[in-house]
């Protein structure tokens, strides 16, 4: 990838932040944060800080976007200004569209959009801090907010990435691994049935190392979607 | 949705995709798949009589053939009104569905924007698409009060057992209060008693788990 540094991001089976090559980061998961919107979610993951909001279903405008037999999701995943280093222009970028576009495909796949014809779904993501991993995280605050605003979905998804750093492949990358390290697979799955709903790779892997990132980051999300099955029976109280 | 699912034993929190251990006949709130049912959405499962639903928590309003709610009016037309009802789609309330003599173009005379009226839902279609009819029974334009917005899961709470909750509500507050079932609740009467049934209606929308919810609300209400 891009950023060359001698920086020896992982030193005897440790990372800089101390984890594990096998180990996510800190993932704190709250639902129902918002009065305003039908579902929403805030997600503490390492240090990004993300909110999720949902609306809908309800009228898909505009008009030429709806579809007669089925209900259409439209995310949008913004960046806040002072979400990283650098003051980020706010706004849609590239970077942000590719990014809503791919978690609306990956959530027609689990929402039951048969169920409203002409509607739309609309999860806006809005990643307030970001170190890193920002779009499997705002994938995961989606789902719950999803989940939260009692909309029909066959699962929750949960996104995580893997990656390489030092020839070591590595679950959830930090913005330290993420920038000088050597790959970045996104991915997010069907956890009841193991379908792969979003897969991206940047940077190289050998077919070996592909596997054993997959398995990892296959890992990761199972381990997520306790995390956000738990935030989602804390709120509405558990068993009774 | 009655009140006796809370005596049920088998009420349990599901989380969509949970596989529901069960024979029965899948209900509201389910999907089948491999010939096995889950949970779609996030709720209490109840199995009874051979049935098993999902009554989900939160949720836009449903609406069915012969519920009686409240719509407000969100878009006119020159034969139609458009009317918000908390659903998915605005609804259609067409001129001759309204008992008035209405000019062509001059709907807005009748009914403006904002407007509230007490109503019967007369047709659903496949599409999604809904009408309303005020030529039902005591459907008609509601003058003065005040429209409280809350779940329309919640609207059986509100009503209590044999309408216990909203019977002690209206005595105690000396307000009438009309419930749709779309979680839209019309309240009139003197200033401060509507204000005092608001907070009411507001807290069971917010507390509608708590246990000894009518008591609360009781002890609420004697301040």
């Amino acid at each position: 990838m891009a950023g060359q540094t001698d920086m020896e991001l992982i030193k005897n089976g440790v990372r800089l932040d101390g984890r594990k090559p096998d180990e996510l980061r800190e993932v704190k998961i709250v639902a129902g944060v918002l009065d305003n919107a039908d579902g929403s979610c805030y997600l503490e993951w390492g240090n990004n800080k993300i909110y999720a909001g949902v609306f809908g279903p309800m009228e898909c405008h505009p008009r030429h976007k709806q579809k007669a037999d089925r209900a259409i999701v439209q995310a949008r995943y913004t960046m806040a200004p002072f979400s990283v280093n650098d003051r980020k222009r706010p706004g849609l970028d590239r970077r942000s569209s590719e990014i809503s576009y791919i978690v609306s495909q990956a959530f027609e796949k689990v929402v039951m959009v048969e169920e409203f014809p002409k509607a739309s779904i609309r999860v806006d993501m809005q990643v307030v801090e970001a170190h890193a991993g920002t779009r499997c995280a705002a994938m995961t605050a989606a789902s719950v907010a999803l989940a939260d605003a009692g909309i029909p979905m066959r699962d929750m998804i949960p996104a995580c990435a893997s990656g390489k750093v030092n020839d070591i492949v590595v679950l959830d990358l930090n913005k330290e691994e993420d920038n000088y390290g050597q790959a970045d697979l996104p991915l997010a799955i069907i956890p009841s049935t193991g379908e792969v709903v979003l897969l991206q790779l940047d940077g190289h892997l050998t077919p070996d190392q592909f596997e054993e990132a997959m398995d990892l980051a296959t890992n990761g999300c199972m381990d997520l979607y306790e995390k956000m099955r738990a935030a989602l029976e804390n709120r509405y109280g558990g068993s009774k | 949705m009655s009140e006796e699912s809370s005596s049920e034993s088998a009420r349990k929190l599901v989380l969509p995709g949970d596989l529901m251990e069960t024979k029965s006949k899948p209900g509201r709130g389910i999907f089948r798949k491999d010939g096995r049912v889950h949970a779609s959405v996030v709720g209490h499962s109840i199995d009874k009589s051979g049935y098993i639903n999902v009554n989900g928590i939160k949720g836009r309003y449903n609406p069915k053939t012969g519920d009686k709610v409240i719509a407000v009016c969100a878009e006119t037309g020159p034969s139609v009104w458009r009317m918000d009802i908390g659903a998915s789609f605005n609804s259609t309330l067409h001129h001759s569905e309204s008992g008035w003599k209405v000019p062509f173009g001059d709907t807005a005379r009748f009914l403006a924007i904002g407007d509230a009226v007490w109503a019967e839902i007369f047709m659903v279609d496949a599409a999604g698409s809904h009408q309303i009819s005020l030529k039902k029974d005591d459907c008609r334009k509601l003058y003065s009060g005040t429209i409280v917005r809350i779940n329309p899961t919640n609207v059986s709470r509100v009503i209590g057992k044999q309408g216990s909750m909203i019977t002690a509500i209206r005595e105690k507050t000396q307000t009438r209060i009309q419930i749709g079932q779309n979680g839209y609740i019309w309240i009139d009467g003197k200033g401060d008693d509507i204000s005092r049934a608001q907070e009411a209606v507001e807290m069971i929308n917010k507390e509608s788990t708590s246990k000894g919810l009518t008591k609360k609300i009781e002890k609420l209400l004697e301040k």
